[in-house]
């Protein structure tokens, strides 16, 4: 009797929860947001509440095209280095503060000349702003920079409330306003992010039909979908692979999916032995089998790779098919690199998730051709430091993905370049690379991709097995969320029955 | 007079330990590897804006200032401000820290309430097939890791029956019967490990006391079975036993570290991984250094307790 009234009790409390979280969305995110001011912020995670906040100049579609958001419309001069915005008119931060080209030029100006801005090398093409009228903005370039729109699609287009940056200045990050159309109400660090729907957006079209937005961390994959099946949480992102068929299956839920920006891979050590020498590192890369992993560790869900361009990428080139183990090529480009017997290296990996499974594929993977593997497995934060320093053999980072073709590139195959922790060094690559980002048309500046991504692969620092995909579980009566390769989860065009 | 004179003593000897703490916090969290600004800028990390960001944190500064102007601030009250995101870190102990505080007592609550007369029952029926299962359930309940309890309560009670919300966490202040609704899986997790250790000990300590001779006299005189065990026995095996749960607040402490981060509750436990994970000097400092300070004053108040119950010690 007395566990029927406890169970009683407990049901009864269910249900006012229920009760209490009608007209809220809440969204199970993998981490907490560590900083929600577009100038400092460098966490991914913090780009899916920012789009909430803040409106960009512009916005990618999901084929990556560049759409209009706060300009209207764009004018780019013959030679590329100057782009001019007409802006849309009678748009309103959530503080009341006018949005117009004034506001533009202190957003841009704040995030090339903040002293620890996330958004200056993003940037860094810009010479100066300027103001034509209120309505209109001249961007002025030192050197035709391709990607520039795409930048403009991210966190270096998001527009804060001048007002409000002056007025809270580093607390800023903990005081949001922007124009988009949910605005900041209070976060809990850890627990929660609330938002609420913004009564004065300008897309009147595009109203979601609930008043509050909550995102919450759940660090732990299990416990994210625990919470997602038991209808605790509406949304969450990301998915891990064995929990895919399990959401697919639920009456409740449903599964989207859709091809990422990003790529995953080894980064070899070119700076010191053993993988200094080409042919080693030729006789590795030559052991991977991509079809493998995608099925062991993610039950076929990703893509295998070798290029940094996914399949959506307007750089994407078939003429880098993805092909088998090749033992003998392994086992010749050993003998040419003067170790017919194998070699031995250590891959360093990080914490958590799939990292550990993924690298004893690789183990037995280059065991088949003699080469002995060792595994170390090391902190996030020390993993980092070690890759700074090039303090490694071999390392499994990845990247998440930008829309531009240059950010999947530039910064991990050119000299010197800030992620390049490969230390690799080719000058014809530097060429190409260089010439690509100062390309407008994308033809053309495919094949330099081409003709540098030939040279990249055959000189093997950076062996890439496979594209991630955007997986995005939800109740059923979550409707309308759209699914961009991005992954940002656009909230505005969402209805919750 | 005699226990007050005892309490000032400890308090003395306290603070030594206490500067020595400190320094052993800040220099821990220094050695650790890793640099705070290139985790911070992860993708966005180069040369230039990781000394920018070093500059502007502080930390080109010489390690001895650092501590200097840390240890200044924390005997005011200020524990500086999250490398992350410019929050200040006594705030968020003051938001953290009773979270911690209400899961811990609560799992102190469900120990206690499986301890006591699990302890006495094996006790009073030793070397019986009840005292044999209570202590394989006992000996489960310090062997079971709480991840994986945790894990599996959340399977059963909300995925599979649908009770229970698996997580999340509402203030007592904003409803207290959610609260203690969300707090009663975590509860368990944590409380039984605990709950198993101090079953072990007080059948122990109760086993030593049954023996004794003030038992034998109680139960000359005609004291019935219930009143020798509960009145007699009881009160004086307690007392080792409360060593052991001085000892066991703090186990609890860091058992909430790995309950926190299943039910996503937002407390001391997961600040302080969050910290390690993103080398937030200013937050691991401020949690480590008040997780001393209370595990510390558990002990001086668990000594203060056993001073007035036993003389013996004070006059030590």
């Amino acid at each position: 009797m007395k566990a029927l009234v406890v169970a009683g009790i407990v049901v009864a409390f269910g249900a006012l929860a229920t009760l209490a979280q009608e007209r809220t969305v809440t969204v199970g995110l993998d981490a907490d947001p560590p900083n929600l001011d577009p100038a400092l912020s460098s966490a991914l995670v913090d780009r899916q509440v920012q789009n909430q906040i803040y409106d960009k100049l512009v916005d990618i579609d999901s084929n990556l095209k560049i759409i209009p958001m706060l300009a209207l419309s764009w004018k780019v001069s013959e030679l590329g280095t100057t782009y001019t915005f007409t802006l849309r008119q009678g748009v309103k931060f959530q503080d009341g503060t006018a949005f117009d080209a004034n506001a533009v030029k202190y957003n841009l100006d704040r995030y090339i000349n903040l002293e620890t801005s996330r958004r200056k090398g993003e940037l860094a093409s810009i010479k100066d702003v300027r103001v034509l009228n209120a309505n209109t903005v001249q961007l002025n370039l030192k050197f035709p920079f391709a990607p520039l729109l795409s930048v403009l699609a991210d966190r270096a287009g998001m527009m804060v409330s001048p007002t409000a940056e002056k007025k809270f200045g580093k607390d800023f990050t903990n005081n949001p306003v922007g124009s988009g159309p949910f605005s900041f109400v209070e976060r809990k660090r850890q627990d929660r992010i609330t938002l609420e729907r913004n009564g004065a957006y300008w897309d009147t079209k595009n109203v979601p039909n609930f008043e509050k937005l909550i995102y919450r961390p759940f660090p732990d994959g299990d416990v994210r979908a625990a919470n997602l099946l038991s209808g605790a949480i509406q949304v969450m992102t990301p998915v891990d692979p064995k929990d895919l068929k399990v959401i697919e299956e639920n009456a409740r839920t449903e599964l989207t999916s859709v091809p990422g920006l990003g790529f995953q891979g080894i980064r070899l050590n070119t700076t010191k032995a053993p993988f200094n020498n080409k042919a080693l590192r030729q006789a590795f890369a030559a052991t991977l089998d991509r079809e493998a992993i995608n099925r062991v560790v993610f039950l076929g869900s990703v893509t295998p790779a070798t290029t940094p361009f996914p399949p959506g990428s307007p750089a994407y080139s078939k003429a880098f098919p993805v092909t088998p183990p090749n033992l003998e090529l392994a086992k010749k480009k050993l003998a040419e690199g003067g170790k017919p017997n194998g070699f031995s290296f250590t891959l360093l990996i990080g914490t958590g998730g799939v990292g550990a499974q993924l690298a004893q594929l690789y183990q037995a993977f280059a065991k088949n051709a003699g080469i002995d593997m060792k595994i170390e497995q090391i902190e996030f934060g020390t993993l980092l430091a070690r890759a700074d320093k090039k303090d490694f053999d071999a390392l499994a980072l990845g990247w998440s993905g930008r829309p531009d073709p240059d950010g999947n590139i530039f910064d991990f195959f050119t000299t010197g370049a800030a992620s390049n922790y490969s230390g690799y060094s080719n000058p014809r690559v530097d060429r190409l690379l260089q010439l690509a980002r100062q390309t407008r048309d994308i033809i053309v500046r495919k094949d330099i991709y081409e003709d540098a991504l030939t040279n990249i692969l055959d000189d093997a620092s950076y062996p890439i097995t496979y594209f991630q995909k955007v997986n995005v579980g939800k109740l059923k009566t979550v409707d309308g969320l759209p699914l961009n390769p991005d992954g940002i989860l656009r909230f505005k065009f969402v209805k919750f029955n | 007079v005699a226990v007050l004179t005892f309490a000032l003593r400890r308090l003395l000897y306290a603070l030594p330990t206490l500067v020595v703490v400190t320094i052993m916090v800040f220099a821990l969290v220094r050695v650790l590897p890793g640099d705070p600004a290139l985790l911070m800028l992860g993708e966005e990390a180069n040369p230039e804006l990781v000394k920018a960001l070093n500059r502007e944190l502080g930390l080109d500064q010489p390690l001895v200032t650092q501590y200097l102007n840390w240890i200044g601030g924390a005997i005011r009250g200020d524990l500086g401000a999250s490398l992350r995101n410019n929050e200040s870190v006594s705030r968020l102990v003051a938001e953290k820290l009773p979270t911690t505080l209400e899961l811990s007592l609560l799992a102190m609550l469900v120990a206690l309430a499986l301890a006591i007369p699990a302890g006495v029952f094996t006790a009073v029926r030793r070397g019986g097939a009840a005292d044999g299962t209570v202590t394989v359930l006992a000996l489960s309940g310090i062997s079971l890791p709480n991840f994986f309890l945790g894990v599996l309560l959340i399977y059963f009670f909300s995925v599979q029956l649908g009770w229970i919300p698996p997580s999340g966490y509402v203030t007592p202040g904003e409803n207290l019967g959610q609260n203690l609704l969300l707090m009663l899986m975590p509860a368990i997790t944590l409380g039984t490990g605990t709950a198993g250790v101090l079953t072990r000990f007080l059948r122990g300590s109760m086993l030593e006391v049954l023996t004794q001779d003030f038992v034998r006299t109680a139960r000359a005189k005609g004291a019935g079975p219930r009143a020798v065990v509960y009145r007699h026995a009881l009160r004086n095996a307690v007392l080792p036993v409360l060593t052991i749960f001085g000892l066991q607040l703090s186990a609890l402490l860091s058992g909430a570290v790995i309950t926190e981060q299943i039910f996503s509750i937002p407390g001391f436990g997961r600040l302080l991984v969050e910290a390690v994970a993103t080398r937030d000097f200013p937050v691991l400092q401020g949690v480590v250094l008040i997780s001393s300070v209370s595990i510390f004053a558990v002990s001086f108040l668990v000594d203060l307790m056993y001073a007035s119950v036993d003389p013996r010690i004070r006059y030590q």
